[in-house]
Parts: C-alpha cells; sequence; structure tokens
C-alpha cells in the first residue's frame, strides 16, 4: 500500500518534467527514503529481486599490476629476462618496452577453490573462496584521467555520472541523514582526474559523491558548520527565524513544493549534522577491530580507517561507499603516492601492496562477521593494469589497457571463481575480453537493476552508465 | 509488472519514442486481411510497410547491406546477400524468409516484429509479381518540422481570441489563441517590485536597489517598463550575465581539463569577447560566423575594424577540453589518434548542438539512431575542423610586428647608451649571455636555454617538466659565452664532466635528473616569486638568472672582451683582475632545505650551499678570476626531495673589473647617460605586450576517413567535408570542398551554411534559447535538441514566428529580448492564488504550464546568487574584462594542484563570470548549487535542492564572509538601531518594504544573535534566492 502511493506521488513528480518538479523530486525522494521500497521482500521498486542492498568499491589508482598478484602467468617465468617486441612496445604509454619480467612475489593457490594469488597478499588470500577474479578486463585508455573516467562512468571523457551517481539515481538512498553516496579519497589528496571521478555528470547534483574526511583537522563533510564559530544560541535563534521566514513565504505561494523541498533540506542538513561525525568516531570501534584494519600503522593505518569507516557508513544505510587505495601522481622522489610504479615496482607495489592486503581483508571479514557481506557488494579494482615487461631500463612497469584484473566479493557474488582470463604473458586479455561495460552491467543486476533501462536524456542520447555495451556476467552471479 | 518509478526515470524522451513508433506503426495494423484487394491496392500497402518499418537502414540516405527497398529497382536488385525476393514466389524469397525468422537474423531488428497481417501483405505482394507502382519512396523522417523552412506565420487578429486573453504584443496573441482553445484563464501581472527584481535578474544577473525599485514602483507613466526594459538592455551588466549562457553551451573553462589540468592564462579574451559582442548586440549572424570562422575571415580581410576581434571570437572552437597527455606527452600514436579524434569530436559537437540544436555526435560510431543523420555526414564535419588545433596564439601579427619594431628601436637607442654604461660600471651580466645577448643588455628578457637539449627558448614558450631527459650530457649551443648545459646526476660517480674541455667536478650529489622549463634570462615558467628578503629582484630593477634544479651552466670565459673590461675610457688597463660576483637565492616556496647551489671556475669549487631555502635569503657570492680561468659553472640539484619549487636565481651575476678609480668626468658622464638610460627603459616597460589567446591555431587540414564503430584504428574510407543533408540549403561552396581544400574554405563554407537565411535552426534554435532563459523553459524543452529525440515545439507557429522577426530584425538579440520582455507573458505573476476557480482549470489541465499563463518562478542560479550576495553586502566590485580572479592557491606539480580559498583580497569580489575555471577542480561552493562541470556543453542547468547545498549556503566561509560585510554596510548606512538595521538589511534583500512584524522579528533576532546572523539569515532564505 505504502509503495503505490510512493509510486502515485513520483509518477506526479514525474509528469512534472525536469525543471522546478525536479527539485522537488529529488528532495521529496530523498527525504522519504527509497529504502522502504527496496526492502519490501516483493522487491518492487526493482527491475528484479536484489541480491546486494550496498556496494563498497575500493580503487586503486595508477595501475594495479595484475602479473604481479592475481593473475598468474607461467609462461612469464620462462620468458623472463627476454626483450619484448620492440615494434608493439612503441604503442605504450611510455614507448620503450625492455625485457620481459615475471611476478616479483610468488603464486600460490589459495582457499579451497584454489585461486591463484601472489604473495604480496597473504591476508587477502585467505578471502579466495570469497572472491570472483575477472582476469580479462580492458580498458580504452592508458592514461591515468580517461582510464579513470572509463572505469568510474563508462566514458574516458569527463563530464559522465560515475557508477555511483547512477545507482543512487536508481536507488535513492536508505539513510535519512546521511549522503546516500559516500567517497574517501586517499589522506595523500585526490586521484587522477580528481573529483569529476565521482561527479553526477548530467544527474541531479544530489547524486554526485559526497567527500568525507576522517581525523585530521579537516572536516568530516564541507561545510558541515559554520566555518568559523557561532553562538549556539545565536544558531538555534536564526534558524527558527529562517524557517519562520521560509514558512511564510512559501504559504503564499501555495502549490510551488520546490519551497517545502528547500525547507526541508535544511532539515534534513540539520540530521546529518549530528550523524556524520557519529559515523566517522572511529574511537566507539573494540581494540580488536582496531589491530585488524590495522589503524595503529603509521602506512596501514589511513586505507585501513577508509574501509572501517565504509563498513560504518554501509551499517548505517549508506547506498554506495568508494574509497581510494592512492592519490594523484607526484614530482616527489621515493614512493609514488599511488600504485603508478613505473620505475620501482618492488618499492610501490610492495609498498601499496601491504596497504590494500590488510584493509580490503579486514573490511570483507569484519562485513562477513556482521552478517553485512551477503547484502554489500564489494568491489575492487584499478583503471588498467601494468605490462608484463620492465619499461625500457627502468626496474617498474609501464601502463597497460590491454590487460588488467577487478574482483567482487558478497552480494550475490559467487566466490572463489574467477571469470576469463589474458593471454600467456598478461599482455592483452584473451578468453571474454571485457570492459568495465560487463563489470557494471554484473554489478547493477545485483543491485536488482537492468543496465539498459536505467537511462537518463542529456543532449540528443538516452544515456546509461554502460553506454551501448554491457552483458550481465552469469558466471559471477551465486545460485540464490 | 516492473516498478512503477524506474519507468518513470525514462520520461520525456520514452514518450518521444513511443510517440515516434506510434507515428511509424503500420496502417496495416488496421486494415483488414488482403486476401481479395487488387494487386495496386497491395502495392500500395506493401510500400507502407516498407516505409515504415524499412527505408531507414535500407533507403536513400543509408543502404545497410547495399539493399535498398524504397524503389522497385532496389527491390529487384537485392543485396549482399542475394536476391531480396524470387518474383512470384514468396516462400522461396529471402525477405519472406527475414521477416519471419525466429532469430537474430530477423528484421526489422529493432521494435516489434511485422504483423501476421503484413507478412500476408508482403508474400502476396511477391506472389503477384511485386507490383510496385511508380513512385519511390521518402524516409518519413526528413519530414521532421526542424527540418523545414521558416514558415511565415500570421500574427493572430484579436478577433481570433477572446478579449480577456488578447494582449497588444504578437507573443500574447499566438499564446492566447491555445489557452483559449483549453480554456485557461492567465494570471494577471505580477506586482512592480516582483517585476523589476524578475527583470534585473533576467537581464543582468543580479538585484536592483531599493532605489531603482522604488523609481520603477512611482512611476506612473504609460511605458515605464518599457523604459526599464531599455535601460536594463543597455546596462554592461547585460553582457556579463548573458555571455554566462552562451559560456555554459561552450563549456568554457581557463585550464585543459583532464589529468594535467594545465592553465589557460590566455583563454579569458574569449570571455571578454563574447561580453562585448553581446553588449553591443553583434548581429547572431556575425557572432556565429565570427566564432566558426572569425580568425580566418580576419586574414582575409585584415581591413575589416573587427579583424582582431573575430579572431578571438573563433576560440569558440578551442574553449572545450583538451588532453595534454594523449595529444603531446605520450609517444604512442595510438594513443595521439585517439585524443585528435576526441578533439575533433568536441569542436563539431560544439558547433552543430549549439547553432543548430543538431545533435551530431550521435552519429560518430553509426548511423543516427532517431535523426535522418548519417555516420558520414559526421565524417564530413569533422573534415570542416581536420585543420583546427588549439593553443596559445597572437591576436594580430600585426600588432605584434607594431610592437616589436618600436621595442627594438627603443632597446637599439638603449644599448648605446647601456654598453658604454655597463663597460665602465657593471661589467658582462650572465644573465643577458642566457638570454641570447652579449652581456651589455642585447639578450631578450625573459629568455632562455633548455638544460636538457641546449635548445633556445624564447620568452613565451614556456615549458613545464622536460621529457625524454639524458642527465649528465653536456648540450652546447650557438652562443659564444656559453659551453655547455646540462641535467646534472651526481650518482655513484665521483666526477662529472661540466665543460667540453674536461673540467669535472666533484661531490655533486645523487638527483632525481628530472628539470623544469629552461635556464632564463629572468624568472623560470610559474616562479613562485621574484622577490626573497623583501628586495624585488626582477627586471629590469635587477638581472635574475634562473636556474630550476636540476640544472647546470658552464660559461666560457672570453679572453679578449674580459681584457676590454679591465681597460679605462682611455684605453690604459689599471692591472686589477677581473671578479665574478652575484646573489643566489631560493625563489621557490619551500622555507628550507629546498636545493643544493655550486660555483666552479674551471675544476676548483668557489662557492657551494646545501639545502637551500626560502628562509636562507639571498646569498653573496664574489670570487677573483685567477689568471687563466677558462670556464666559469653554475649548478643547482634537487636536495634529494624531488625538483618541487627549486627555483634558484643568481641575481646580478655578473663579471666585472675588480677595482678600478673612477673619475669625476666618468661619474657624471654616467649619471646623465644613466638618466636617458632609465627613461628608455620607462618607455620600454610601457609598451603593451602583443595580444595573445587561446584560440584557433590553424594548419593544413588532415585527411578525414570514416572510423567504422568510431574505432580510431579502424578506419575506412575518405571522407569530404560536408555537412549534414536533412536540413539547410545547398549550397555551392560547401559542395565545392574537396581534399585539397584549405581550412579557411572549409570553415567558411560551414558559417555560410548554418547562417544563411535558407537554414531555419539557428534562428529558431536562438529564439528558443531566449525564451528558455525568461521563462525557465523553452518553447522547445530541449533547447540543444531540435532532433527527432527533442521535444516538439508547444507552439510552433509562435516559434517560427519569433525566428523570422529575427530575421527581420536583421540579427538583432536585444530587439527580440525586447519583444519578449515587453509581452503580457512574460509580466505574469508567478503566484497562483489557490482558490481562484478561474486558475483552477488552468492548474487542473496545464500544470505544467505549457501555455504560459503564468510566468515561472526560478532559483537563482550558482553564479547569480554569488553575484546577489556580494551585490547585497556591497562588496562587489564592478570592474570588467581582463584574466579571471583566482580564488585558489596553485601548485605547480606533474598534475597541477589547485585549492580553493576564501580571499578578503578585492579581485575576488568581481562577478562570477570573471571567475578563472579550473575543469579537474570544480568550485566546491557554485557545484553545491548546480554550477555545471565545464566538460560537458550545458543547454539547461539543473536545479537540484540538497542538504549539502543548504549545509553550503548557512556554513561556507564565503557567506559567512560576505555576512560580515554585509553587517557593516548596514552599519555604516543606518547605525546601530537595531530596527533601522532590520529593515534596510531586508529591503537589500528581498527588493520589497518589509511589513512591521518582519522588522520586529528580525530586530529580535539583531538582539539575541547579532547583526551578522541576520545577514546570514537572510542569504538563506527561500525569498532571497527564488524569484517570483
Amino acid at each position: 500500500m505504502e509503495s503505490t502511493l510512493h509510486s502515485a506521488r513520483r509518477d506526479w513528480l514525474a509528469r512534472m518534467g525536469t525543471g522546478l518538479g525536479a527539485i522537488a523530486c529529488a528532495a521529496m525522494l530523498q527525504r522519504e527514503g527509497f529504502a522502504r521500497v527496496t526492502n519490501s521482500s516483493n522487491a518492487d521498486g526493482l527491475h528484479h529481486p536484489s541480491r546486494a542492498k550496498h556496494v563498497i568499491e575500493i580503487f586503486c589508482p595508477g595501475g594495479l599490476s595484475h602479473v604481479d598478484t592475481w593473475d598468474y602467468k607461467p609462461e612469464l617465468e620462462r620468458l623472463h629476462g627476454t626483450p619484448f617486441d620492440s615494434e608493439l612496445g612503441k604503442q605504450t604509454f611510455a614507448g620503450v618496452a625492455g625485457k620481459h619480467a615475471k611476478s616479483f612475489w610468488s603464486f600460490r593457490q589459495r582457499g579451497e577453490s584454489g585461486l591463484w594469488i601472489s604473495d604480496l597478499f597473504p591476508k587477502l588470500s585467505q578471502c579466495a573462496d570469497d572472491m570472483a577474479l575477472i582476469n580479462s578486463m580492458q580498458s580504452k585508455s592508458a592514461l591515468h584521467g580517461p582510464a579513470m573516467f572509463m572505469m568510474n562512468s563508462g566514458f574516458i571523457q569527463p563530464g559522465f555520472p560515475s557508477m555511483g551517481s547512477w545507482v543512487t539515481y536508481a536507488l535513492g538512498s536508505e539513510s535519512d541523514n546521511l549522503p546516500e553516496f559516500v567517497v574517501l579519497p586517499d589522506p595523500r589528496g585526490l586521484p587522477p582526474g580528481g573529483i569529476i571521478n565521482w561527479g553526477a555528470g548530467f544527474l541531479p547534483a544530489v547524486h554526485q559523491g559526497t567527500v568525507m574526511e576522517i581525523g585530521g583537522g579537516a572536516e568530516v563533510i564541507r561545510d558541515l558548520f559554520p566555518a568559523r564559530e557561532v553562538d549556539r544560541v545565536a544558531e538555534v535563534d536564526g534558524l527558527s527565524l529562517l524557517q519562520q521566514w521560509n514558512r511564510q513565504h512559501a504559504s503564499a505561494r501555495p502549490g510551488d513544493s520546490l519551497l517545502e523541498a528547500r525547507i526541508a533540506s535544511f532539515e534534513l542538513a540539520g540530521k546529518l549534522q549530528l550523524s556524520a561525525p557519529e559515523a566517522v568516531d572511529l574511537s566507539r570501534e573494540s581494540q580488536p577491530i582496531h589491530a585488524m584494519y590495522g589503524l595503529d600503522d603509521p602506512d596501514i593505518g589511513p586505507f585501513g580507517r577508509q574501509c572501517l569507516l565504509a563498513r560504518r557508513l554501509v551499517e548505517r544505510g549508506v547506498r554506495f561507499v568508494q574509497i581510494y587505495c592512492g592519490a594523484e601522481n607526484t614530482s616527489k622522489k621515493a614512493i609514488r603516492p599511488n600504485w603508478d610504479s613505473h620505475e620501482d615496482i618492488v618499492r610501490d607495489h610492495g609498498y601499496w601492496g601491504r596497504v590494500l592486503d590488510t584493509g580490503a581483508s579486514a573490511l570483507i571479514e569484519d562485513l562477513k562477521q556482521r552478517g553485512l557481506l551477503e547484502s554489500t557488494l564489494v568491489i575492487c579494482t584499478s583503471e588498467f593494469g601494468r605490462q608484463p615487461f620492465m619499461q625500457g631500463e627502468q626496474k617498474g612497469r609501464d601502463h597497460n589497457p590491454g590487460a588488467f584484473t577487478a574482483w567482487m566479493a558478497g552480494g550475490g557474488v559467487r566466490g572463489g571463481v574467477r571469470y576469463g582470463s589474458s593471454d600467456d604473458i598478461g599482455f592483452k586479455a584473451a578468453e571474454n575480453p571485457t570492459y568495465c561495460y560487463d563489470l557494471h552491467a554484473t554489478a547493477l543486476h545485483l543491485l536488482g537493476i537492468d543496465h539498459e533501462r536505467l537511462t537518463f536524456y542529456h543532449n540528443g542520447i538516452q544515456r546509461r552508465l554502460t553506454d551501448v555495451h554491457g552483458r550481465v556476467i552469469p558466471e559471477l552471479l551465486a545460485s540464490s | 509488472m516492473f516498478s512503477t518509478y524506474l519507468s518513470a526515470r525514462i520520461p520525456k524522451r520514452s514518450i518521444a519514442i513511443m510517440m515516434l513508433a506510434i507515428l511509424l506503426a503500420p496502417d496495416g495494423f488496421a486494415q483488414e486481411p488482403q486476401a481479395l484487394a487488387s494487386a495496386t491496392e497491395i502495392g500500395v500497402s506493401a510500400r507502407e510497410i516498407f516505409r515504415d518499418r524499412c527505408i531507414a537502414c535500407h533507403g536513400d540516405s543509408v543502404q545497410e547491406g547495399n539493399l535498398r527497398l524504397d524503389r522497385s529497382e532496389g527491390l529487384m536488385a537485392g543485396g549482399d546477400s542475394g536476391n531480396a525476393i524470387a518474383v512470384g514466389r514468396s516462400h522461396d524469397s529471402l525477405l519472406i524468409e527475414r521477416v519471419t525468422a525466429r532469430d537474430e537474423s530477423r528484421m526489422p531488428p529493432k521494435g516489434t516484429p511485422l504483423s501476421d497481417e503484413q507478412i500476408a501483405t508482403l508474400s502476396r505482394f511477391i506472389d503477384l509479381g511485386a507490383p510496385w507502382g511508380e513512385e519511390s519512396l521518402k524516409d518519413p523522417r526528413l519530414d521532421h518540422w526542424a527540418w523545414k523552412g521558416l514558415r511565415s506565420v500570421a500574427v493572430p487578429a484579436n478577433g481570433d481570441v477572446s478579449a480577456a486573453l488578447a494582449g497588444d504584443s504578437p507573443i500574447d496573441r499566438f499564446l492566447a489563441v491555445e489557452m483559449s482553445k483549453h480554456n485557461i484563464q492567465p494570471l494577471p501581472r505580477a506586482s512592480r517590485e516582483a517585476l523589476v527584481r524578475r527583470l534585473s535578474f533576467d537581464l543582468l544577473g543580479i538585484p536592483p536597489t531599493p532605489e531603482e525599485v522604488d523609481d520603477f514602483v512611482a512611476d506612473g507613466a504609460p511605458d515605464a517598463w518599457e523604459r526599464l526594459v531599455d535601460r536594463m538592455l543597455a546596462a554592461p551588466q547585460y553582457g556579463e550575465r548573458w555571455a554566462r549562457h552562451w559560456l555554459d553551451i561552450a563549456h568554457y573553462a581557463d585550464t585543459h581539463g583532464f589529468e594535467r589540468d594545465q592553465r589557460r592564462d590566455h583563454a579569458w579574451r574569449y570571455r571578454d569577447w563574447v561580453i562585448d559582442a553581446l553588449n553591443a548586440d553583434l548581429p547572431y549572424n556575425s557572432f556565429l560566423e565570427q566564432q566558426i570562422a572569425g580568425d580566418v575571415l580576419a586574414e582575409e580581410n585584415p581591413q575589416a575594424n573587427s579583424t582582431t576581434d573575430a579572431t578571438i571570437a573563433a576560440s569558440f572552437l578551442a574553449v572545450g577540453p583538451w588532453d595534454y597527455v594523449g595529444q603531446v606527452e605520450t609517444p604512442s600514436p595510438v594513443i595521439k589518434r585517439l585524443a585528435r579524434a576526441d578533439d575533433l569530436d568536441d569542436m563539431v559537437a560544439q558547433v552543430m548542438t549549439s547553432t543548430c540544436g543538431i545533435t551530431i555526435h550521435c552519429a560518430r560510431c553509426h548511423h543516427h539512431k532517431l535523426d535522418p543523420i548519417q555516420q558520414e555526414e559526421y565524417f564530413a564535419l569533422t573534415a570542416i575542423f581536420s585543420g583546427v588545433k588549439r593553443g596559445d596564439r597572437l591576436v594580430s601579427t600585426e600588432e605584434s610586428q607594431r610592437i616589436d619594431s618600436k621595442r627594438n628601436e627603443l632597446r637599439g637607442r638603449k644599448l648605446a647608451i647601456d654598453q658604454e654604461l655597463h663597460r665602465t660600471r657593471v661589467g658582462i651580466s650572465l644573465a643577458d649571455i642566457v638570454g641570447g645577448g652579449n652581456g651589455f643588455g642585447t639578450g631578450t628578457l625573459g629568455a632562455g636555454i633548455d638544460a636538457s637539449t641546449g635548445a633556445i627558448r624564447n620568452p613565451n614558450d614556456k615549458k613545464g617538466f622536460l621529457d625524454g631527459v639524458v642527465a649528465n650530457r653536456l648540450n652546447t649551443t650557438t652562443y659564444p659565452w656559453i659551453d655547455s648545459v646540462f641535467v646534472p646526476d651526481g650518482g655513484t660517480m665521483a666526477r662529472l664532466a661540466i665543460s667540453q674541455a674536461g673540467a669535472v667536478a666533484q661531490g655533486i650529489p645523487s638527483t632525481d635528473s628530472k628539470v623544469w622549463d629552461a635556464i632564463r634570462n629572468g624568472p623560470v615558467n610559474s616562479q613562485f616569486s621574484t622577490s626573497l628578503d623583501g628586495i624585488e629582484c626582477a627586471p629590469p630593477g635587477r638581472s635574475m638568472l634562473s636556474l630550476h634544479a636540476n640544472a647546470g651552466i658552464t660559461f666560457r670565459l672570453q679572453k679578449e672582451p674580459l681584457e676590454e673590461l679591465q681597460k679605462s675610457n682611455d684605453g690604459s688597463t689599471d692591472g686589477g683582475g677581473i671578479v665574478f660576483t652575484a646573489m643566489v637565492g631560493y625563489f621557490g616556496e619551500t622555507a628550507s632545505k629546498g636545493a643544493d647551489v655550486y660555483v666552479l671556475i674551471d675544476d676548483q669549487l668557489v662557492f657551494r650551499y646545501v639545502g637551500l631555502g626560502r628562509n636562507d635569503g639571498l646569498q653573496g657570492i664574489r670570487h677573483e678570476l685567477p689568471g687563466g680561468a677558462s670556464t666559469l659553472t653554475l649548478i643547482a640539484t634537487d636536495g634529494g626531495n624531488g625538483i618541487g619549487h627549486d627555483q634558484i636565481c643568481f641575481i646580478d651575476a655578473s663579471l666585472a673589473p675588480s677595482h678600478r678609480v673612477e673619475s669625476d668626468q666618468e661619474a657624471l658622464r654616467a649619471s646623465e647617460l644613466r638618466k636617458v638610460s632609465d627613461e628608455l627603459q620607462a618607455e620600454l616597460a610601457s609598451l603593451p605586450e602583443a595580444r595573445r589567446v587561446y584560440g584557433v591555431v590553424p594548419e593544413t587540414p588532415s585527411e578525414i576517413r570514416l572510423l567504422h564503430r568510431g574505432n580510431t584504428e579502424d578506419a575506412r574510407d575518405v571522407v569530404l567535408p560536408g555537412t549534414v543533408a536533412c536540413v539547410g540549403p545547398r549550397m555551392e561552396s560547401m559542395a565545392a570542398l574537396s581534399s585539397q581544400s584549405t581550412d579557411a574554405q572549409r570553415r567558411i563554407a560551414l558559417a555560410n551554411w548554418i547562417c544563411s537565411p535558407e537554414n531555419p535552426l539557428p534562428a529558431r534554435v536562438l529564439v528558443n534559447r531566449l525564451w528558455h532563459h525568461h521563462f525557465g523553459t523553452g518553447l522547445v524543452a530541449t533547447p540543444s535538441d531540435f532532433g527527432l529525440g527533442g521535444a516538439l515545439p508547444s507552439h510552433p507557429e509562435l516559434l517560427d514566428w519569433l525566428a523570422n522577426e529575427l530575421h527581420r530584425g536583421g540579427w538583432s538579440v536585444k530587439r527580440m529580448h525586447r519583444m519578449i520582455l515587453v509581452s503580457d507573458a512574460y509580466q505574469r505573476s508567478s503566484v497562483r492564488p489557490e482558490s481562484s476557480t478561474a486558475v483552477h482549470s488552468a492548474v487542473v489541465l496545464d500544470a505544467g504550464n505549457r501555455f504560459v499563463w503564468r510566468q515561472n518562478p526560478r532559483r537563482l542560479d550558482a553564479e547569480s546568487l554569488r553575484d546577489t550576495m556580494l551585490s547585497v553586502s556591497g562588496s562587489i566590485v564592478r570592474l570588467m574584462h581582463g584574466p579571471g580572479y583566482r580564488d585558489f592557491d596553485y601548485q605547480e606539480e606533474y598534475a597541477p594542484v589547485y585549492q580553493h580559498r576564501v580571499l578578503e583580497t578585492p579581485d575576488v569580489f568581481r562577478r562570477s563570470v570573471y571567475r578563472f575555471v579550473v575543469r579537474t577542480t570544480p568550485h566546491p561552493f557554485l557545484t553545491s548549487l548546480d554550477c555545471p562541470n565545464p566538460a560537458t556543453m550545458t543547454p539547461v542547468r539543473n536545479t537540484t535542492t540538497t542538504a549539502i547545498q543548504s549545509l553550503a549556503t548557512l556554513n561556507n566561509a564565503f557567506v559567512l564572509q560576505q555576512s560580515d560585510r554585509f553587517a557593516m554596510r548596514l552599519q555604516q548606512e543606518v547605525g546601530d538601531r537595531a530596527e533601522a538595521q532590520a529593515e534596510r538589511a531586508i529591503r537589500l534583500a528581498f527588493g520589497r518594504k518589509p511589513t512591521q512584524t518582519e522588522i520586529a522579528n528580525a530586530a529580535r533576532l539583531i538582539q539575541s544573535a547579532g547583526l551578522f546572523q541576520l545577514c546570514r539569515i537572510l542569504f538563506n532564505t527561500n525569498e532571497f534566492v527564488y524569484v517570483d
């Protein structure tokens, strides 16, 4: 009954079109929350029954080397030290190929499923039976910026809505007092391409990712509180006069729901002021949890905090959380601020491997212990992989858009499987080559959405997250 | 039974598609079985099926599988798969096999399969010998309203509509026809206070002052409104406001975008051009023409008055995003081809959607799915722009030459004087040598040498990180004073070669071998500052030899000039030697331990400073050259922590006589010379820089090939420059384009085609954009899409009438504004009374206000809201034009970092249209208010209401700052009495007189929470943020 009412309301709002009606629509739907609809057992409101309610996506910017981690290549061991085809090598980003190089970490079979995972990830290896590896990922760009945009939005150009925006556009929020799409950037800074990576593009701004900061001097959410101290009484008096004036103004303009929506948005803002600081307060977590996420380790701690916060946000109804494990490139020497290991892969992947291993494995374990993994889809990806040969004379690997690996866990994903493969050395995707489109289609499917029917008109085209591509990968779906 | 709301997510467009489907639905559906029909009748029915379901892909414009079904010959000829039909034998016909197939070979592939009746009709048609008849078929999509020429429409006479509805304005009469048909009563005129506020925001983007409101309210003259409209249309703020709308469509910004989001320091001239063109009411056809081909038109007609302006106008093609890494940095040709294809796509899409509302970009990978536009046509338009590259360019070469020749003349005169002065007093300047001079001032200020190659860099040729650096290679130049330049990396080497003759340096540390820009006579690119210790060190006051780590330069000590230096004016030698003197400092931002500096004479280390930082100030160096010394070397290295800001400058570095006694006459002469020299210097300094703009850098057009499925690695046939065929005139100049046509010919041909009076689209699109901004929604609700996927016009006759008026008025845009603004429709109230029965029918029948029975209330857009806060607080700085204000910290990096800040400098209190727009780092406050990202063209802005937005307007430091300034203004204007402050505050914020209750409430808040709090609250009220 209730969902019928909701539907009627939405229909009415939708008929008002994209102009002023849409404002009211966005705000009112947000206030109501879609959760009641999506939680209902008959799955009314979705294209089909959902397996996942939430998504946590870990993004490893810079280019995570699949041949050193998730994609075992015995042939590369044989070819180790022999030169790579120099003509083909000219097509790469840096334009110089050196010698073939085997993985810098040994591979072993893990868990009951026997997935091959390298020693770079000893803790994540223990989650192998929960993970589904896609070994045949490809990107359409060898450049960080465009490839990041592609992985996030399906397009190599900037300005398209990110996956988190599409998902929340479709499903709304479960939480009345937290943003529906939260982004947790690396404390070192933003990833390549900056905040466009979680932009709403042409979707309403309410669907863009909201950055939350943990610890340090930074605000939890930008502008959550006045930029300088305002007396508490003054604040209460001011806001009550504001709402009094706004109500007067609205009552003289009957039927303008957008005015009501803005009045409501101030109430929502007040709720956010209460709930956001509580959500990021990790001191309420137990000592074993702190230890599991490695919070005390100066290197691992920051990412551990992001992962732990992601779990807390999902618990509180946030629909989509994106975590960045790495920042933008800088010209500084020493360890790279992300996975972009051109000159020294042992140094840089060695560092970032420890970081990802602890945080991500703790997250999966923690979600599992709390019974949240079933309804939370965890995705881990990079924008592209790295080459199976050294970059010229350097000790690192160049960008490889031809093949890389992403993995998923929880949320209706079949664990302990791998899908597709790269060629013998990991240079190009070979069996079942795929782009982000299939990953996105599959993720949407798990959330109860048909990727071909989630659309938005913009500048002449009915746009989709999956553009004109995308296929749900049935091999990755757990039997229900 | 899928969800109602997900389907509601597909509203307008899918309705359009459904309507299309209905339009295309075969008539045969409704007909009786065909068994008894005659051959002629069967022919008619079959042709209808072909027309409605087949010829979009097998017709005149497109022939999939080389099959066309729009005429009998095509049907008989068959296609790639063989014969389409076996005449007389439907059961042997491929056509029947395909329309009845149940797998993916089924035709048509999209939509519902043909009905049994339709299949029966086709079968019978074949069995009867395919009696086609005479006529061939036409693609019904070609009948789309927008492709048709402008209709000349008569204004409905007063008698056509009821007296209550008829207004004086033709616009009102058009609207009244529809309203009276549906029995809808419009709302009356809005209050005068509401009207002046509405008009001010619409035309100027800022609120009226209380005095302007009073004047208009008190103006009882019958033409008061018309005069107000005219006055505002003539105000310079009009151009600022309406330029913002056009810049949204042009997706203008001041940086490249993508990963290495570098600055475009000269992009702003285009923004200023748009403002000025709108203020001057440049006819809209010229407005478009200059933006498409202004630079080449200017070259063809350099005498024209607006020559240079037109060159700036063409930056329209360049102001969108551009990927430096894909276009320049990568050596991979595959990546470069893709980046260039995206680049051209951006230009084509921008030009065609903005001017014509044609969504040409939808035909990049395949034929347009909705409009009759072929993929070939997309590439033909791409070929129009294949000679356009983006970059900084001179606005006018003539202007540049004029300034250069004046500069050379002044320099020549100054040189003669300076040479004498320098010889006697200063000595040989090493910075001048780096600038290509002889040490006595002949060098170019700002010029330099690339440390990694020895290449000469002119002042405008600025570089960031240099690519392909080979460390420790000695690179030579043609300058006689310079032995070599190099990028030092001590690494494991104990000895580093530093001159061609084999001098070596010891103890140079390991570096990351990176290097920035060039060694320059003056500051390096993006140098943090030119002063240190409070001393301004920039030329011309002092000489500055800048050396961004890691770099080294070795000077060859020329024997003869140095000997000459030691002579007195009378030619005698006083026997003293030569001394090297300089001050060196760290001019980057890093406070300490930034970089290391070394100075060597031959092998001898004479100065070393390890860990030099900004806080260390200037270090003096003075060292006598030993007899027979042959080289002098300066080295800066990165200090082991990356090159960051390692900007090392040697100030007044010179080789001078070590001790000379100056006679009185010499001193007198010198002071006279200095006076003249200073005068010349002042004149030189006052010479303007030749203007530059980020815009079109033309080159020979490259060959364009059709890219199969848009894939840059799957190029097919060559495509010649051209345009779409479904609309607009057939023009000689367009048809004559060939692969040999110049860039100018191509773009001028397109500009002429677009601006031709026979092309109906630009006029329709423009008047619709005006309508959109004056009413909140257009007569066509999709202002950049007039194709089959776009919305249908609510008032097609009015639209065409307005478009014709634009032509008739010589394409004057202001005339069209005026026409709309003086209509009753524009002036109607937006507030519907709750219990009026007359209005009740309108609310029920037309809640969406399609018939324009009321004005639409609107929320201020992001920029207007910011500008309004600035206006109301009294902070606004009305300075027009010039480089954008930068409300961010900028840090030069591989990917530059922009960090937005709330600043107090007056510069940032300019209107938002003058903001320096950074693509990768959108402005957080404005973004929360739906300021669009300039990555995409934005014909219609979203208006959303979110909690995050309310937090921003409540708490953002900018709002608090403006609240403070608003409070200060009130105190200055009305003193300390709370009631007076309250009254004035509300008048300024709302543009109306407050009620006594409002004053009392506001005064109470002032007393309990302070004036600041009232100001902040006013900025957050709905009345402040919305316009009735």
